[in-house]
């Protein structure tokens, strides 16, 4: 009798912090699902594409937040500096170096209709992937602990298992720096 | 659950289609692109969760790196476009036509 009487709130204790613990992923889900979205309306909703790249950054940081949520703690500093901070910031950069005027935007006039019809498009297929999306099994959403997606499991199989992609992907990033000096030199060189 | 973090991955991806097929800046449309390769990035980190295994956050990170990639080409095109024809209007990519 007292052992059931000095168990018992334990047990209690712990199905509450289990469920306070669900609720605030669930919580912190819907909040930054509900950012995501937005920002990702702003962007394809705003005329100038300063006001829509904003609007994407605020989409990246919510993404960077829910790949916390998914215990995945590399992408999510990964997402920040360099999705966040290095693309977002060179995209920034030359929409402002280009200095863009009104009158250098796209007469959009049809925007709204042509959004409407490209939602008509659309819908069926988004409706097709959400009906694939539920016929998933469900698993639970808690945070893992012991070093799961931390920097040093996800490097040791990056470089164990992944060596030959992750060595293809540097030369594809030679390509590409090569590729943008001889693009954007070609100018310079021929005044 | 993780069909949460799908369905949300699915309405990333439209709402991207649907920024590259109905706007004509190319900017946006760009950073449409930017957004449909992010939703494909939260599905692979949902399933790497699923099975808790890390391959599908390598997946990710690979196509950030091609994300950088495609970013500096794109953005090399689009000075180039806009120095040649002072418009940032995707009509104006017609330069094939014949």
């Amino acid at each position: 009798m007292t052992c059931w009487r000095v168990k018992a709130p334990l047990t209690k204790k712990n199905t509450k912090k289990g469920a306070f613990d669900i609720m605030f992923t669930e919580l912190m889900f819907f909040g930054l699902a509900a950012m995501t979205v937005l920002g990702a309306l702003g962007l394809i909703l705003f005329k100038h594409p300063m006001n829509g790249a904003m609007s994407f950054v605020v989409t990246l940081i919510s993404l960077a937040g829910l790949y916390a949520l998914l215990s995945a703690r590399l992408m999510f500093l990964i997402q920040l500096i360099v999705y966040a901070g290095a693309i977002m910031s060179l995209i920034i950069f030359i929409i402002m170096f280009l200095n863009i005027q009104d009158s250098d935007l796209p007469d959009e006039k049809g925007r709204g209709m042509f959004l409407l019809g490209g939602a008509v498009v659309i819908t069926p297929i988004a409706w097709f992937l959400f009906k694939i999306v539920k016929s998933l099994p469900g698993g639970d959403t808690k945070i893992i602990g012991n070093g799961f997606g931390g920097v040093k499991e996800v490097g040791l199989l990056l470089f164990k298992n992944w060596l030959l992609p992750f060595e293809i992907v540097s030369i594809l990033l030679l390509v590409a720096l090569v590729g943008a000096v001889v693009l954007a030199g070609k100018r310079g060189e021929s005044k | 659950m993780i069909s949460n973090y799908l369905t949300l991955s699915v309405i990333l991806f439209s709402l991207g289609i649907l920024g590259v097929i109905s706007r004509r800046n190319v900017f946006t449309v760009f950073m449409s692109i930017e957004m449909m390769l992010n939703a494909a990035n939260l599905a692979f980190i949902s399933f790497s969760r699923l099975h808790v295994s890390m391959d599908g956050q390598i997946l990710a990170l690979m196509v950030i790196a091609v994300a950088a990639a495609e970013a500096s080409l794109a953005l090399a095109v689009v000075i180039l476009l806009h120095k040649h024809k002072g418009m940032l209007d995707t009509n104006i990519f017609s330069l094939l036509k014949g």
